[in-house]
């Protein structure tokens, strides 16, 4: 990765107040294009906050955010989508009663939010989306799977609609919050290969519990505590940090290539 | 072919009627609440909006078109649209202040215009005849330029004219529930957030169906008027849109047919055992509760379910929409 | 006597029944989360079985005692053995059970007492009225207003004071803490079903002097109580008390000054409520 792939998201000075509690107390964070760079941090650092401040999910208190060189911080979640920000969620949030295709063509339509309300057409033909879909499809491995209701679905399997749902909206920067969680063994690996391999079109940010999967494939490492950044850097550098460690409280960083 | 099974189904239903029914009256009010409750069932059953306020707009539709026929000189083609419009109207005004709260809240505001129409309509006694209702309504022949085209004057000659519009309609909702706006209200229902994160504007979306569903029940309402010549203060109280859900729920959310079987199903109970024991709603209380805890897809549902015995293998219909519940148990998402 | 203290006296009356009325629907919406169509179904049992009850010679005090205690066990069989199975369905269905419910027990009413409705006596002690320098008033209506406010103190007693009202208040914040504490939260689930049942059923019992049973005097008594709980706030001892008392006052203030609007001004009240501030005025922010 060189130093000179261009920023594609910035966060500058960014807080988030509750009340009197202060979630965030000024982060600066500079994400580069077609990158994978994670956030780590011990529970209550800060990390989801961070991610809702950056997709909109929740509106800042203070400081500015920069999507491709234009301010969109008091922007709603749903005006960034179509910016081109996509997000999956730590907790699934799915449309269980609905197929896993039609779970993506949702995903994918909500670029165009107003050809949703057409009452006529029905989304089929061009409208259907189907290459966009069908190549989601086969990026997360559920092509056998898209006409199943997503409620019916195993744990790992809806872990990875999640991350097509994001994908499915063709985003520059796709948020991955904790997508590995619950996952067992053999899921795990193929959610790895999968965030890799988004690396080309896209550029992931990502919340991640699972020190393998971060030090393995990220190309930057940002560590929260408290709600400010104490390091960032690249894997190995991190690694071996002494104050990440102790926030840390020592031994927990490990996994990943030496 | 499959695509248009519903509708093939709902007109073997309207075409059997004159067949197997006496009544002409009957028959046009089976069709009448049929469309009232598929109004109400795009709200519950495509966007999962349980709207307590269905009987602001059947109410509205009346009115109109009592008003329409009776002091004014209107054609009764024009006199119908207008009570649809202003059916349409009305849920826009009360859908653009009930959505801005969501579950029980949104129930309540619902049931709190429903109230406040209520008493409005109980006090402007000009417009509405308050407790009296309006009454002596015509029913105008259908004609163009003075010239009769189709005589409305009995029971069944009425039926003929509210089947077709029936129809109409009918496959107007299926071409909605199945457009790209259709499809979406089903994401709404299921997860509004993860609707809302992913780009799509609940407002306009939760708008656009209260307006389609109080066109619908404004044109039912209408047409009621125009088949019994009153309009009651009746069709703006609470029992009229409890009567709507109850058909609506009966028969089956999330599929346009199913409401035409619940207001069949109600009607004709009705009919039937209204005669034999007058405290006949005692089993149809007994029979929602028992569609709320064990059959909640209906009597739709019971037939599919019944059906896909028969044929020994499990499929669904392109039209049916599976409520979360009814899917299987989802595997939890846990926090790492 | 001046009308309008007359009037807000009145109000004060009718207050404290819809704060009886209302206060288990609150409550059992803090900690079910259920909305109970069927709450005025409980208040026109209560009316008809203490017309019964003096129909068959008993004292109104007898059934003032026994009447609440018989519906609230029917309230807890209810939730017992019907409700609880709902609460896994999607939330329109825990509505729409009590619906049907509510429907079921009207017929139920009718098919017993006929469709017309009956009055009761007020008995004998607190017939006539109280006369005191300028201030006339019927000895019943003090009755009531002196009854629910010792009505009041008790339950707001035992909301604060137990055990089970602890629990219950814990169980309005979060259910999972407290079934982790180790409390069976079912089975608080039915006692305050059942407490709402009973509270409602005095209220009727407490009214029916005034205003006879009649059958359809339940969809009536839900509507208000809606009013009072969503003004008050969802959840709330002090909020169904305070609601109830403005609503009453209100309701009868304007009684003499515009009867039909009166009852349009509450529904658009309790519209305004749930628009700009929904949790009420003394309800918990969501």
């Amino acid at each position: 990765m060189s130093p000179k792939t261009p920023i594609l998201l910035e966060a500058i000075d960014v807080e988030k107040h509750y009340g009197k509690f202060a979630a965030l107390g000024g982060v600066s964070l500079q994400v580069r294009a077609n990158t994978v760079h994670s956030v780590i941090g011990p529970n209550g650092a800060g990390k989801t906050t961070l991610f809702h401040m950056l997709t909109g999910t929740k509106t800042v208190s203070g400081g500015r955010i920069l999507f491709d060189g234009q301010d969109v911080t008091h922007e709603p979640d749903h005006r960034r989508v179509q910016r081109g920000i996509a997000r999956s969620f730590q907790v699934t949030s799915l449309f269980l009663s609905l197929p896993v295709r039609e779970n993506l063509r949702l995903g994918a339509q909500g670029v165009q939010p107003a050809r949703a309300l057409n009452p006529w057409h029905e989304p089929v033909g061009a409208r259907a989306q189907s290459q966009v879909i069908d190549a989601v499809l086969s990026k997360v491995g559920l092509e056998n799977l898209a006409d199943t209701p997503a409620g019916n679905l195993s744990h790992g399997q809806q872990r990875r609609l999640e991350v097509g749902m994001a994908l499915a909206a063709r985003p520059k920067a796709i948020f991955l919050d904790e997508p590995t969680s619950g996952m067992g063994i053999d899921d795990l690996d193929d959610m790895k290969r999968l965030i890799k391999s988004l690396r080309d079109e896209h550029t992931v940010v990502l919340i991640e519990h699972n020190m393998n999967i971060v030090m393995d494939i990220s190309d930057t490492v940002t560590v929260m505590q408290m709600g400010r950044v104490l390091a960032e850097g690249m894997p190995h550098d991190i690694r071996s940090d002494e104050r990440v460690r102790t926030a840390y409280l020592g031994n927990m960083i490990t996994g990943g290539k030496a | 072919m499959k695509k248009y099974t519903h509708f093939i189904f709902a007109a073997v239903v309207v075409a059997a009627m004159p067949l197997l029914m006496q009544s002409g009256s009957l028959a046009s009010e089976v069709l009448i609440f049929a469309l009232a409750a598929m109004g109400c069932n795009l709200l519950l059953g495509f966007t999962g909006l349980l709207s307590f306020g269905q009987g602001i707009f059947f109410g509205l539709g009346s009115y109109t078109l009592a008003l329409m026929l009776t002091r004014w000189p209107v054609p009764m083609p024009l006199a119908l649209l207008l009570a649809t419009v202003m059916g349409a109207l009305g849920a826009a005004v009360v859908g653009w202040v009930a959505i801005r709260q969501r579950g029980t809240y949104f129930v309540m505001l619902t049931l709190a215009f429903a109230q406040m129409f209520y008493f409005v309509a109980y006090t402007a006694t000009g417009l509405t005849g308050g407790d009296n209702g309006l009454m002596d309504i015509p029913r105008p022949n259908l004609s163009v330029f003075g010239a009769d085209l189709w005589t409305l004057a009995s029971p069944w000659q009425f039926y003929g004219f509210v089947s077709v519009i029936f129809l109409v309609v009918f496959w107007l909702l299926l071409k909605v529930s199945r457009s790209t706006f259709g499809r979406t209200l089903l994401a709404v229902r299921d997860n509004e957030e993860r609707a809302a994160a992913i780009g799509y504007n609940l407002r306009l979306l939760k708008l656009q169906v209260f307006v389609i569903s109080g066109a619908v029940t404004g044109l039912a309402g209408a047409l009621h008027a125009m088949m019994t010549g009153l309009a009651p203060l009746s069709n703006a109280e609470y029992h009229t849109s409890e009567m709507i859900l109850v058909m609506t729920v009966i028969g089956g959310t999330g599929n346009l047919f199913a409401s035409l079987l619940g207001s069949a199903f109600y009607l004709l109970l009705a009919d039937w055992l209204s005669q034999l024991w007058p405290r006949w709603l005692l089993l149809l209380g007994i029979a929602l509760m028992a569609v709320s805890l064990w059959m909640q897809r209906g009597l739709w549902g019971l037939g599919e379910t019944v059906w896909n015995r028969l044929q020994g293998h499990r499929k669904q219909s392109a039209d049916t929409v599976v409520a979360p519940s009814a899917a299987a148990v989802p595997a939890k998402g846990e926090q790492a | 006597m001046n009308i309008y203290l007359l009037q807000v006296i009145n109000g004060i009356g009718i207050g404290m029944l819809y704060f009886l009325l209302a206060v288990g629907l609150s409550i059992v919406f803090g900690l079910l989360r259920f909305v109970n169509f069927a709450h005025g179904a409980f208040y026109l049992i209560g009316a008809y079985f203490c017309y019964q009850m003096t129909r068959w010679g008993m004292s109104f005090w007898l059934a003032l005692v026994v009447v609440p205690v018989v519906v609230g066990a029917i309230g807890w069989a209810t939730e017992k053995l019907i409700l609880r199975h709902v609460y896994a369905t999607d939330h329109e269905f825990h509505i729409l059970v009590t619906v049907g419910l509510a429907l079921a027990v009207q017929e139920l009413v009718i098919l017993q007492w006929g469709p017309l409705g009956d009055s009761v006596a007020v008995p004998d002690v607190l017939q006539g009225v109280v006369m005191w320098g300028s201030f006339i008033y019927p000895k019943y209506r003090l009755f009531v207003i002196g009854f629910t406010a010792v009505l009041a103190v008790l339950l707001w007693w035992v909301l604060e004071g137990t055990r089970l009202g602890s629990a219950v208040r814990a169980g309005s914040e979060s259910t999972e803490m407290v079934s982790l504490l180790g409390i069976n939260v079912l089975r608080i689930f039915s006692l305050v079903f059942g407490l709402g049942a009973a509270t409602a059923a005095l209220a009727g019992v407490l009214a029916s002097p005034i205003r006879g049973a009649e059958p359809f005097m339940g969809i009536e008594a839900l509507a208000v109580a809606f009013v009072v709980v969503v003004v008050g706030g969802m959840g709330s001892f002090s909020g169904a008390l305070l609601g109830g008392l403005m609503i009453g006052i209100v309701q009868s203030v304007m009684s003499t000054l515009w009867p039909e609007g009166a009852r349009l001004m509450i529904y658009v009240a309790m519209a305004a409520v749930l628009l700009l501030r929904p949790h009420g005025l003394l309800g918990r922010k969501e």
